[in-house]
């Protein structure tokens, strides 16, 4: 922890620069929506105080002197209601107001800002926008989001990760992409959410169950993706990014392209491929961990203010390949790799994808409609249809390689749909259900076990929440959330294991048919699963804004937790799950300080969370095989405390030169076994300078990531009986201890290319300068190498 | 409410249930490692090491005498069609690779009458010769290498690869 000690300082330094509270000032224009005319005359009025601006026969408005904290503007114009909008002001912003003046009985106004939604303000929420997306635009939804503190990664190898929110992940963490659950997060640990970034134009991270209308189950957080917003006039734009990168010899073009129409209507398509060679490690070539991906998608629909309706049609599909020397047979080629420096199979570059990879391929439907009814409710619908396939190939005997190991096909329908409304302004509410129908189909052609049993799962939920908004510097959310689980699975037991664990007495109602070596049963399971959020935010003084909220989540164990079965080729390990588990309740509080002048921003957001029932895969015992004795590893259930902190500071150096910092500690304990919680992120700080030359807008950026060693494990080794010189010798095979903690340094370079209709920007970006030679525990693959070394990328963004 | 009934109408086309998902028999598992030890003048010895039963059997031999070892891989997982494995790992001579490693015993083992050798040349030792020099007891580990890095080696390190078997045998030497 010794390198908290000049964070807090700096701090300390900082927080007493104070400044005027009173200095911001919003400016911006009225236009016509249509036709993007002037509007001339109309009144912009700060709520509650005596500020206010008009527009000129430009359109242009100007408020000076407007104070720190929120503020609710009060747009007006001859004919039209007034009508308000509440903002947060933390430095001078541009507001642009887009008047919808066509349609008699309209009264509406669109903010135009370049802010994103806000999900819940009683959680402090992270936000990367579209310049920070397209900087990451050829990494994975998790290295992306991976510089926002409190958020890591789950990697297995080099280019599969799963993001991690406050050490919890997988069905603990929600993606909602376009305002939809993604379906593909319950196949265990080792695959990466089927999602590219390149299809959206932000994303959101928040770190609870703080948005009940799309899940009540994710006691890590949500993340969110948002597609690109339409602009409602008669246009036709896009962009197009170029990468290359010289680690992997490959790169990505993606491109997207939307034309919008004044009447309302609107078409937009992006494609997005990307390839990769084997990566490189600074020592050696990491073989087979080649990449291919394509994704492309179409929206469609009609956007009005008070109406519209959209379909949207998504496909992402990819092949990748897993570290060659990670594929093994037993604990002594495990014992092996791990006594090796570098790993026991590197040939030379390829871009072929060998057996051991993965292929992906994840299609999304959607239809959304939504009717604003009065000024005061509006209806929401939306249904999904989701299609996932994923197939596993491992290196297999008889020409069999070519063969998936597992191949799994999932089904998805969902429907969600809302009524929000409002009462006096100050208070919201709104009222939903939610059902879902899943199917799981195995394919047997394998020639494998079954990992994850055909099933299918039915879930039917309602959620009621609100706000309460009654001045700037306070608001009260609640909500609450209830889910009806059913899963219903068609699994064959080895009898062996049926009757060793006792099923046959216990879960004697599930047995179908006696297949001798192999047992059918069909359990169906059924989970009633509440959730809760309260949260406030209070403003205290000037600029100062503290947020407290308390979330209560149940989640009903998944269908990998409770049936999973199967070999683990990268670990040596035969992993079973467990059927008796049973929901799993988390209590979490989350306490958020921060202060923000013009000059600096810091915060701090502490947390609690006591899960009781949390589930989790330990090793439980060994099991001979024709290959040796292998750790089993099994599902179970334990009460587990969590807490930590996540911590913030923007400093503007000068107009040219900022600096950032942040910082995350997860503390995670098995209380009921007194140990320490196994993959928990360590302690990390991330920090960036970043300057912009004042004529050339061209912009430097340093950016280091430090990574502290996991202090806190718990011991998972296990002992393997090797002969050596004719003599057997009992040795450990240490797969707990962590790996030391390790520096990351990237540098930035960003510089606009400015042309008549064009925006470009030329970016030189280099990932791990140094070209450090490091492991990350959270990869569950680095027993068997390092991480990536130095990377070259050159990026070239038209905007058109 | 289009959207709704078109939602609802098709979770219940989808809702009938499949029938019972078929039963997956398993490829490539190994469930029985059988040796077949013959030498002149002695008793033909047949020893077994299967999954389920997972004992370690003994093997008995007479120091300074040669036997021939025939090893056999077998899937014994439906007892009404045994496949023999042993086939594949021959028509994948140079994927495959058989290792003995012996423990408190000193036996030593060549190429035997019948082997298959690699493209190149390398023997597999799926029939071999060994010969004890002494006598004692201690464990003889059999070992199937998928994909091995070398073909040759002494030790079991030496091959890399991947362990598709690696089992036991109790020997008793006596002189």
């Amino acid at each position: 922890m010794k390198h908290f000690v000049p964070l807090l300082l700096l701090i300390l330094s900082v927080s007493t620069l104070k400044g005027q509270s009173c200095v911001y000032t919003i400016e911006g224009r009225v236009l016509d929506l249509h036709d993007n005319t002037p509007i001339f005359g109309a009144i912009i009025k700060i709520d509650g105080s005596d500020l206010f601006g008009q527009t000129d026969e430009q359109g242009y408005y100007k408020i000076n002197q407007v104070c720190f904290g929120q503020a609710k503007l009060v747009v007006s114009h001859i004919s039209c209601d007034p009508i308000d909008r509440t903002v947060t002001i933390r430095s001078d912003v541009k507001l642009n107001f887009e008047l919808e003046h066509h349609i008699n009985e309209l009264s509406e106004i669109i903010i135009s800002d370049d802010g994103l939604n806000q999900v819940n303000s009683s959680v402090n929420e992270s936000q990367l926008n579209a310049d920070q997306l397209t900087r990451l635009s050829n990494q994975n939804l998790a290295e992306t989001l991976n510089s926002i503190a409190g958020v890591s990664s789950l990697k297995t190898g080099s280019s599969i990760a799963k993001p991690m929110i406050h050490g919890l992940f997988g069905s603990r963490v929600a993606i909602i992409a376009n305002g939809m659950r993604m379906q593909d997060q319950e196949w265990g640990a080792d695959h990466a959410p089927n999602v590219d970034l390149n299809g959206f134009e932000s994303v959101q991270v928040v770190k609870g169950a703080a948005a009940l209308k799309y899940a009540g189950d994710t006691a890590g957080g949500m993340i969110l993706l948002f597609p690109e917003r339409i602009n409602l006039k008669d246009s036709l734009y896009g962009s197009t990014v170029l990468n290359g990168v010289d680690n992997g010899k490959g790169g990505s073009i993606n491109t997207r392209l939307t034309r919008s129409f004044d009447n309302g209507y609107f078409i937009s398509g992006h494609l997005n491929t990307k390839q990769f060679g084997d990566r490189q490690a600074p020592e050696y070539n990491l073989t087979n961990t080649g990449l291919k991906e394509t994704s492309l998608g179409f929206r469609l629909g009609r956007t009005k203010i008070l109406k519209g309706w959209e379909v949207n049609y998504r496909r992402f599909q990819n092949s990748t390949g897993i570290l060659r020397s990670a594929h093994i047979g037993n604990i002594e080629d495990l014992l092996r790799a791990l006594e090796s420096n570098s790993p026991l199979r590197i040939e030379p570059f390829d871009y072929v994808i060998n057996s051991p990879k993965q292929e992906a391929i994840h299609q999304n439907f959607k239809a959304t409609y939504f009717n604003q009814y009065s000024d005061r409710s509006k209806l929401k619908l939306d249904y999904n249809y989701q299609i996932s396939n994923r197939k596993e190939f491992d290196v297999r005997r008889g020409n069999r390689s070519a063969k998936a190991a597992i191949d799994l096909t999932l089904k998805t329908h969902d429907f969600l749909g809302s009524i929000q409304w409002k009462k006096d302004f100050e208070w919201n509410f709104e009222w939903g259900v939610n059902a879902l129908l899943q199917y799981n189909f195995s394919n047997p052609e394998t020639g494998v076990k079954r990992l994850i049993p055909d099933h299918q799962k039915y879930q039917a939920g309602t959620f009621l929440t609100g706000n309460y908004r009654p001045s700037n510097n306070f608001s009260w959310e609640w909500g609450f959330r209830f889910d009806q689980v059913i899963i219903d699975a068609q699994k064959f037991y080895d009898t062996s294991n049926w009757i060793s664990r006792e099923y046959n007495i216990r879960y004697a109602e599930f047995e179908q048919k006696d297949f001798g070596t192999q047992i059918l049963t069909n359990p169906r399971l059924n989970f009633s699963n509440i959730s809760a959020q309260t949260g406030f935010a209070v403003g205290i003084g000037e600029s100062v804004e503290t947020t407290f909220s308390y979330m209560l989540t149940q989640r009903a164990p998944n269908v990998s937790e409770l049936f999973s079965d199967g070999l683990h080729h990268s670990l040596a390990s035969i992993e079973y799950g467990f059927i008796g588990l049973q929901k799993e309740t988390s209590h979490k509080l989350i306490l958020g300080i921060n202060t923000q002048n013009k000059f600096l921003s810091i915060g701090i957001d502490p947390y609690l969370n006591r899960v009781s029932n949390f589930i989790f895969i330990e090793p439980s015992g060994v099991e001979l095989t024709i290959r040796g004795a292998f750790p089993v590893w099994e599902y179970q259930a334990t009460d587990v405390l969590m807490w930590g902190w996540d911590a913030y500071a923007k400093i503007n150096l000068s107009e040219n030169l900022k600096y950032n910092v942040n910082a995350a500690y997860t503390y995670a304990q098995d209380i009921l076994d007194a140990k320490p919680l196994i993959s928990v992120p360590p302690f990390s700080l991330f920090q960036q300078l970043s300057y912009t030359f004042p004529k050339s807008e061209l912009e430097i950026e340093m950016a280091h990531r430090f990574t502290a060693i996991q202090s806190r494990f718990p011991d998972t080794n296990f002992r393997v009986n090797r002969i050596e010189s004719g003599v057997i010798v009992q040795q450990e095979v240490d797969i707990s201890t962590p790996p030391n903690g390790y520096h990351n340094f990237d540098l930035y370079f960003s510089l606009p290319l400015a042309k008549n209709n064009f925006k470009s920007t030329l970016r030189l970006i280099v990932q791990n300068l140094t070209n450090a030679s490091y492991n990350d525990y959270l990869n569950r693959l680095r027993f068997y190498s390092t991480e990536i070394g130095r990377a070259v990328q050159l990026q070239l963004v038209f905007n058109y | 409410m289009l959207f709704a009934s078109i939602a609802l109408t098709s979770l219940f086309i989808s809702c009938d249930k499949d029938e019972d998902p078929e039963l997956i028999e398993e490829q490539e598992l190994i469930t029985t490692v059988v040796l077949n030890i013959t030498s002149d003048g002695a008793a033909n010895q047949t020893v077994r090491w299967n999954m389920d039963t997972n004992q370690t059997p003994t093997i008995s031999l007479q120091a300074n005498q040669q036997y021939q070892v025939s090893v056999s891989f077998l899937d014994e997982s439906d007892p009404a069609d045994t496949e023999d494995i042993t086939e594949e790992v021959k028509e994948e001579a140079d994927e495959h690779q058989v290792f003995y490693e012996f423990s408190g015993v000193s036996i030593s083992y060549t190429s035997g009458q019948g082997d298959v050798s690699d493209s190149a040349n390398n023997p597999l030792y799926l029939n071999s010769i060994w010969t004890a020099s002494s006598a004692g007891t201690g464990t003889a580990r059999v070992y199937l290498i998928h994909e091995p890095t070398a073909k040759t080696s002494t030790s079991r390190g030496g091959f890399g690869g991947e362990t598709d078997v690696e089992v036991d045998f109790t020997v008793v030497v006596s002189e």
